[in-house]
């Protein structure tokens, strides 16, 4: 990625530009110490005199009101507030209009915020006070009072709380008066700008120390960057949190969020006083120090999946290139590319107005369909559809351009989404929503409607990132996520009527993304990388999961890497020093699932027998049980060496009724289910797998209520005693043992009975049943 | 006799017998003198014009030598202030170089990884192979 800078030869401005802030994707404002408010048209080149201001006043800091107040939505900002160095704040209209002239501090005021929604405003000066001021520019209340000058301010993602910094310190302070305020010493050097992110969470700061640094919303430090030759004047993030811009003297960055350096540009325009980026985030205008002001667009930006590569060669042309054949097409756009996205087989570029839709097998005929809005911030593909998020909505498109369904959520910002925080299958669609961390909305993809009874999926812990498996039939489909704990989970999401359990596979993972066709989970630790081949293997054998876990580890994984795709065979891992670094898992586990999903279950026996690996027996040994496929799950447990479960599973081979089988293999996979066995009517069944269990009271309940078996029950609770030489305590056993008398030999012969009347039930299907051989009937 | 009574009156007579009342050889001598002075007053004039020359001459040197000071004064500056401006260009150029040269040990660390799993893949097909 790159910067491709752009400044006029003669400065419009005849002293140093102070502020420049965007209206639109393609219009600026800049103000500068002459006086002058210019307004930049980057369509027509055009620069034109907005407004002069009085002799007396001298511009430092401008901000735009925000664009999209709750639903309301304007094509353009309309306000701005302007701050001055005689103490005033300036609340004037886009035509140049002074609106509302307000005294707000003694000194000049050094910085001025409207918050997210735009009804509150916050104001820093040289007198070292904090105000926040309602949007007509009434004084709310005085957030704090230094003995210093604050040079920068920025709001909290939820315009709860405010950052300043003070000296070399940082503070978090919450507009609640009682809250807890967060303070922190961040740099060497007087503190000279600050900004924060909505969408990452993160906090930038930079100052005379010649460090920029990144922070954590508890005041955790994520990166520090080699020092510069001169103070860092502006520090500024992209609106979608992924890159953010860096000025000094002389000096133009671009970086990633992570830290590390896209690109450093060292045009000749003095100090960079404040940076702001465009509406749509592809390019950034800086005011410099010599009058000018710097236009830098943001090119070449990069895109792979197998063997293609995409590159923004200009901003309204793109180069691909077929790696295999070195075949090479040009794409080119009528309008400036906002946003792409490719994988699965498919291009998708949205423009200010247009989609275009490519497939990797043909180049020159893109499909292309009008946006709705034209702001698209986020695409998310699947294999067989994609996902917009444009201006407030979510748009589900087909590959072949037809409007499949657009979910809504009540009240979310769309704009502070990003990768982590939405997940798309086939079938299903995940949304996370800031305002509730703890919850997941969960849609059908088809039909836009919420899952279930549309009540989202809840933790009791604040998630961090979402991720819906890719692969297998939809009423399997599971969606992973971590929490603030970095605790890895997976849960169900299609699970109709039962209730909805999460199981932890994890922890201290930081990153996860799932393969691109097989339900393989990837997850990053600290210096690992770790492959869930089968992650379904919790809702079958928990014992096995360790053993279906690949675990890479390496220094050359560095700290914290970000996962940058899972595509096949193929882990692509970004360093924290923003090294891509390939990884590949062995490819067997993926031709296993292929087979397993065709249900080639001798192909799957002979490729694991081929194989010898302990990974692959066991993964073969959950998927059988998964799917009841109980001679292959038998040699795959013989395989591993758990012979208790293979004597089991040939006990539940021998088993006369299907019901009964289903029943035991849940036993298997650690669940009691007894409701398969109830609606088949096999109450004795049912009672029996209580027992077996030591489900005492539930076994005891199921026979009273079914007034059968009574003594069954009673018989083996005493066996068990017996055995362990103690005494009912139990009350309701006791009532009932009163009446009862236990004779073995009846017992027997009823539950001979009972075996009979299920075998003869079943004697249409199943074919040879011999005696029942359960465990419990020879403890 | 006679002439010694004029010349005590004052009279005197001339080669041409004209009388005069100077004597001649002093109205020759005045006459010479006269002659003198005038050369004299020339010669005098003409030095002045030379020497005006000169000083003009003189000035105008001094001005182009105050000109010529103050070029080659702004050179050495312009020549000092180079020194700076190519210090700062060096620095910038070395920070871009700096910028470079991460991106190529970015580069070189995604080679061995590809290399690496190259490595595994041949290793992997040796594997197959032999197996087969």
């Amino acid at each position: 990625m790159h910067l491709k800078t752009s400044i006029l030869k003669e400065a419009k401005h005849k002293e140093f530009v102070s502020c420049v802030g965007w209206t639109s994707a393609d219009e600026l404002y800049s103000c500068s110490d002459d006086h002058q408010i210019l307004k930049w048209n980057l369509l027509t080149n055009e620069t034109t005199v907005v407004v002069k201001l009085s002799d007396d006043t001298y511009p430092i800091d401008l901000h735009w009101f925000p664009k999209n107040v709750g639903n309301r939505k304007q094509a353009q900002a309309e306000m701005f507030v302007l701050t001055s160095s005689d103490g005033k704040f300036h609340l004037i209209s886009k035509l140049g209009r002074l609106e509302k002239s307000v005294e707000a501090h003694s000194g000049a005021v050094l910085a001025g915020r409207w918050n997210y929604d735009g009804t509150a405003l916050v104001t820093v000066g040289e007198d070292g006070h904090v105000k926040i001021w309602s949007k007509s520019g009434m004084l709310r209340s005085t957030l704090a009072q230094n003995g210093s000058p604050v040079y920068s301010v920025a709001w909290g993602p939820d315009s709860e709380k405010v950052l300043y910094p003070l000296g070399k310190q940082l503070i978090i302070k919450p507009l609640q008066p009682s809250s807890k305020v967060l303070q922190w010493k961040a740099h060497d050097g007087i503190i000279l700008s600050v900004d924060w992110n909505s969408v990452n969470d993160l906090i930038l700061s930079a100052g005379e120390d010649c460090i920029y640094k990144i922070w954590d919303r508890n005041g955790r430090n994520l990166y520090n960057s080699a020092s510069h030759e001169y103070p860092i004047t502006s520090v500024s993030w992209a609106p979608d949190g992924e890159l953010f811009a860096v000025g000094s003297f002389h000096t133009l960055r671009l970086c990633d969020k992570t830290g590390w350096s896209y690109a450093l540009e060292k045009p000749n325009t003095g100090s960079i006083f404040s940076i702001a980026w465009s509406v749509d985030g592809t390019q950034i205008a800086g005011a410099c120090g010599n009058g000018h002001v710097i236009f830098a667009h943001i090119v070449e930006q990069h895109w792979e999946w197998k063997n293609f590569e995409v590159t923004l060669t200009k901003r309204r042309a793109m180069q691909v290139r077929n790696v295999i054949n070195d075949a090479v097409d040009l794409l080119e756009f009528r309008e400036r590319v906002i946003k792409a996205s490719l994988n699965y087989g498919h291009l998708v570029v949205c423009t200010s107005l247009q989609c275009y839709v490519f497939s990797t097998k043909n180049w020159n005929t893109p499909l292309i369909f009008n946006l709705k809005e034209g702001t698209v911030s986020l695409i998310l593909q699947c294999e067989r559809h994609f996902l917009l998020v444009d201006g407030g909505s979510f748009w589900l498109y087909s590959y072949e351009g037809r409007l499949i369904s657009s979910p809504k959520v009540p009240g979310i910002r769309t704009d502070i989404l990003n990768e982590q925080s939405v997940s798309l299958s086939n079938d299903t669609i995940a949304i996370k929503d800031k305002a509730d961390e703890k919850s997941i909305y969960l849609f059908d993809a088809l039909s836009g409607k919420a899952l279930g009874d549309g009540k989202p999926l809840t933790h009791e812990k604040e998630i961090l990132e979402i991720a819906l498996d890719q692969g297998g039939p939809s009423n399997e489909r599971k969606i992973a996520f971590f929490d603030k704990n970095q605790d890895l989970y997976i849960c169900p999401v299609r699970n109709f009527g039962r209730e909805q359990k999460s199981i932890q596979i994890g922890a201290s993972v930081h990153a996860l993304a799932w393969n691109d066709t097989f339900n393989m989970l990837c997850g990053l630790q600290e210096y690992r990388v770790l492959i869930w081949y089968y992650p379904n293997v919790v809702y079958v054998d928990k014992d096995l999961l360790p053993k279906t876990i690949l675990e890479k580890e390496g220094s050359e994984f560095s700290k914290s890497p970000q996962i940058v795709s899972f595509v096949g065979n193929r882990v692509t891992i970004r360093r924290s020093d923003g090294s891509l670094i390939h990884t590949n898992v062995s490819p067997y586990p993926a031709i296993l699932h292929g087979y397993i999903s065709s249900s080639k279950w001798d192909d799957a026996v002979r490729l694991c027998s081929s194989v010898k690996e302990q990974t692959m027996w066991s993964c073969l040994a959950a998927m059988a049980i998964g799917s009841k496929e109980l001679t292959t799950a038998q040699a795959a447990y013989a395989a591993i060496g758990n012979l208790d479960k293979v004597q089991y599973i040939n006990s539940i081979k021998d088993l006369p009724s299907k019901e009964s089988r289903l029943a035991n293999i849940q036993l298997l996979s650690g669940s009691v289910q007894e409701a398969v066995l109830l609606q088949a009517g096999l109450i004795y069944q049912a009672i029996q797998l209580n027992i077996d269990s030591y489900n005492w009271d539930r076994a005891l309940e199921l026979a009273v209520k079914h007034k059968t078996h009574v003594d069954t029950v009673l018989a083996y609770r005493q066996k068990y005693l017996d055995n362990f030489n103690k005494k009912e305590t139990n009350k309701r056993f006791l009532q009932y043992a009163e009446g009862v008398k236990v004779d073995w030999e009846k017992i027997n012969a009823k539950i001979e009975m009972e075996l009979l009347k299920e075998r003869e039930r079943a004697s249409a299907g199943s074919t040879g049943a011999t005696m029942r051989n359960s465990i419990s009937t020879n403890p | 006799m006679a002439r010694d009574s004029l010349s005590d009156a004052g009279l005197h007579f001339d080669e041409l017998n004209k009388l005069r009342i100077l004597d001649p050889d002093v109205a020759q001598q005045t006459n010479e003198l006269k002659e003198e002075c005038r050369d004299f007053v020339d010669k005098i004039g003409h030095f002045q014009k030379v020497v005006g020359g000169l000083i003009e001459l003189v000035d105008e040197l001094a001005k182009e030598t105050e000109n010529e000071k103050m070029k080659a004064i702004g050179a050495r500056n312009l020549l000092k202030s180079i020194a700076k401006q190519r210090e700062a260009q060096q620095q910038q150029l070395y920070a871009l170089i700096a910028e470079k040269k991460m991106q190529l040990e970015r580069y070189r660390i995604e080679y061995e990884a590809l290399c690496k799993v190259e490595a595994e893949q041949n290793e992997f097909i040796d594997q197959f192979n032999l197996q087969k």
